[in-house]
């Protein structure tokens, strides 16, 4: 996109989106235990990120952007997802 | 999209084992209970044995007549009694326990949820079983844009990604967005360097100024004929409450058009976590620290949204990510009434880094600081008055609040007191408040946008007409 009539000078208008890929920072991997899944989406409505994605039986994570704060599983009601660290991935 | 569904969890740590739920059950369906509490690994600790609803259903697969069945609408697994032939292999295949045998009729027996409104759930008196709801929310809203970026740099677990994120998913594209200093824009939602994190127009006032910008704003669109953009602002405490006060006031004084958002996290915590004017009383912060003589902030906080009611806006409430469906509800009422006044929306965010808090644990932080009462909810119209919208009886005392957080951690029993204290007074006078309004079922049951009859009928049409433009 480019903007007509606006000197460079004037004041710096964005014309992308910022992309960076919060995943890196994660030392902890939220993993979905996909039997115990019941896609009740209580990971999805707490996840600050939004990084969990809808799959046909079970829900799943971004690992590109999820920051790995463990809410999905300490909200999970069904216990389907722990945390393992990075290292033993 | 797919979808989700509603769900009966279990917290375990909540259960005393008194077993009203499996007497509601049995009750409700006349018969064996279909819930079980039963023993847990540790002594004094108990379990559920309930159907789950699974997604991918074992006890549906070992059926060999074909009576089970996932409604892949509802989510709920069906039996159907017709074609049962009590072989009991659905209770060997499930490893839950979920399927139970009524031993009177020899027949199994399992949890259809009550048609959404579960028997065991009401009767609970503990709170340990819970009826989710996140999958409404999710079939209404999980399609919906979001309308940040996916990398924003907030903390892992900051509660104030994750309401402005449900925030704009809910508000939509018709939108401008204000957000002054602090963490909403630090994390990158206004960006620099050309660019962006935000999917719709998005500017960085001054701390001071962004409801005077707002009502400029707000005007020219009313100008250009463009009513039905929400002009807003997702704020922190510290530009509505301290620096921004003014402009906030003013602009709720002369009832300019504006969905105001505060975003209270309690103090300024993107410049290193100093104190502001809603920092409670004994909080630890950067700039009333803990030591020998100061034990943390020794003023109450000011109870801003209760300032904003004094200012008859359209429409003022506090809302919590602990409590979702409020908080979309309110959202709701929110943006109807910004098209006719003042909106204010006050949602607390608890900051997992200047709290001292674990980042996994900031909902149950939510939770509790409304269970609690420390942060109670509630909504106020200019017409209707302040009425509660999560019970503020039978709450916990506020040291199982404060004992979750870091920041409280040094204090004394006299604090501790002094907190108790004041969260009582709060309470008593937002009852009072509540009860000098008219009833509550009126205003619960009343159609939304019916509060201003004439305006919301008015503007509602006009909005819809530009939209299609």
């Amino acid at each position: 996109m480019t903007l007509r009539n606006v000197p460079d000078n004037m004041c710096p208008i964005a014309t992308e989106y910022t992309t960076m890929l919060t995943g890196d920072w994660r030392a902890l991997r939220p993993i979905v235990d996909r039997d115990r899944c019941v896609k009740c989406a209580t990971c999805w409505l707490y996840c600050p990120v939004q990084c969990v994605v809808e799959k046909a039986a079970w829900f799943d994570f971004n690992y590109d952007f999820c920051k790995g704060c463990g809410i999905c599983a300490e909200e999970c009601p069904h216990r389907a997802i722990r945390m393992v660290e990075e290292a033993e991935g | 999209m797919g979808v989700a569904f509603d769900s009966i969890g279990f917290k375990a740590s909540l259960c005393d084992g008194c077993g009203d739920c499996m007497t509601a059950c049995s009750k409700a369906k006349g018969g064996a209970s279909r819930i079980s509490i039963v023993p847990g690994a540790k002594a004094g600790t108990f379990e559920t044995a309930i159907c789950r609803q699974c997604g991918d259903p074992k006890c549906v697969q070992v059926c060999p007549s074909g009576a089970l069945d996932k409604d892949n609408g509802n989510g709920i697994i069906g039996w159907d009694a017709s074609k049962c032939v009590d072989c009991l292999l659905c209770t060997a295949g499930c490893a839950y326990g979920g399927i139970a045998v009524d031993e009177t009729v020899a027949r199994v027996a399992k949890c259809d949820q009550c048609d959404g409104d579960p028997a065991c759930v009401k009767v609970c008196p503990t709170g340990a079983l819970e009826f989710r709801k996140a999958g409404t929310i999710f079939n209404e809203y999980g399609g919906k844009e979001d309308l940040f970026v996916p990398g924003l740099s907030g903390c892992q677990g900051c509660n104030s990604e994750l309401i402005m994120r449900h925030a704009m998913r809910k508000i939509g594209r018709n939108s401008v967005l204000a957000t002054p200093p602090g963490c909403i824009p630090g994390m990158g939602s206004v960006g620099y360097n050309g660019k962006t994190g935000t999917k719709v127009p998005v500017f960085h006032p001054l701390l001071t100024n962004t409801a005077s910008m707002l009502s400029g704003i707000r005007r020219y669109y009313d100008r250009i004929g463009r009513k039905d953009i929400v002009v807003m602002a997702l704020a922190g405490d510290g530009g509505t409450s301290d620096c921004g006060f003014h402009a906030v006031s003013g602009a709720a004084e002369r009832g300019e058009k504006v969905l105001y958002v505060c975003v209270d996290n309690e103090g300024y915590m993107n410049t290193g976590m100093q104190r502001s004017g809603t920092t409670p009383y004994g909080s630890w912060t950067s700039t009333t620290p803990v030591g020998e003589h100061m034990k943390g902030k020794t003023q109450d906080a000011k109870n801003l949204p209760l300032i904003m009611t004094a200012h008859k806006c359209r429409y003022v409430a506090t809302a919590s990510t602990g409590y979702m469906e409020d908080l979309y509800e309110k959202l709701d009422r929110a943006i109807e009434a910004s098209f006719e006044g003042f909106s204010y929306l006050h949602i607390y965010s608890p900051c997992p880094t200047g709290w001292r808090i674990p980042a996994s644990k900031v909902i149950e932080a939510c939770r509790m600081s409304v269970d609690s009462n420390f942060n109670p909810l509630w909504e106020y119209t200019n017409t209707r008055g302040l009425r509660f919208t999560h019970s503020p009886d039978n709450a916990y005392p506020i040291t199982e609040y404060v004992k979750m957080i870091g920041k409280y951690r040094h204090l004394s029993p006299d604090q501790l007191a002094h907190i108790q204290a004041k969260v009582d007074e709060q309470v008593a006078l937002l009852k009072l408040m509540a009860a000098e309004s008219p009833p509550p079922q009126a205003a619960h049951r009343a159609p939304a946008g019916s509060s201003t009859p004439a305006g919301a009928e008015s503007s509602q049409p006009a909005r819809r007409e530009i939209a299609r433009n």
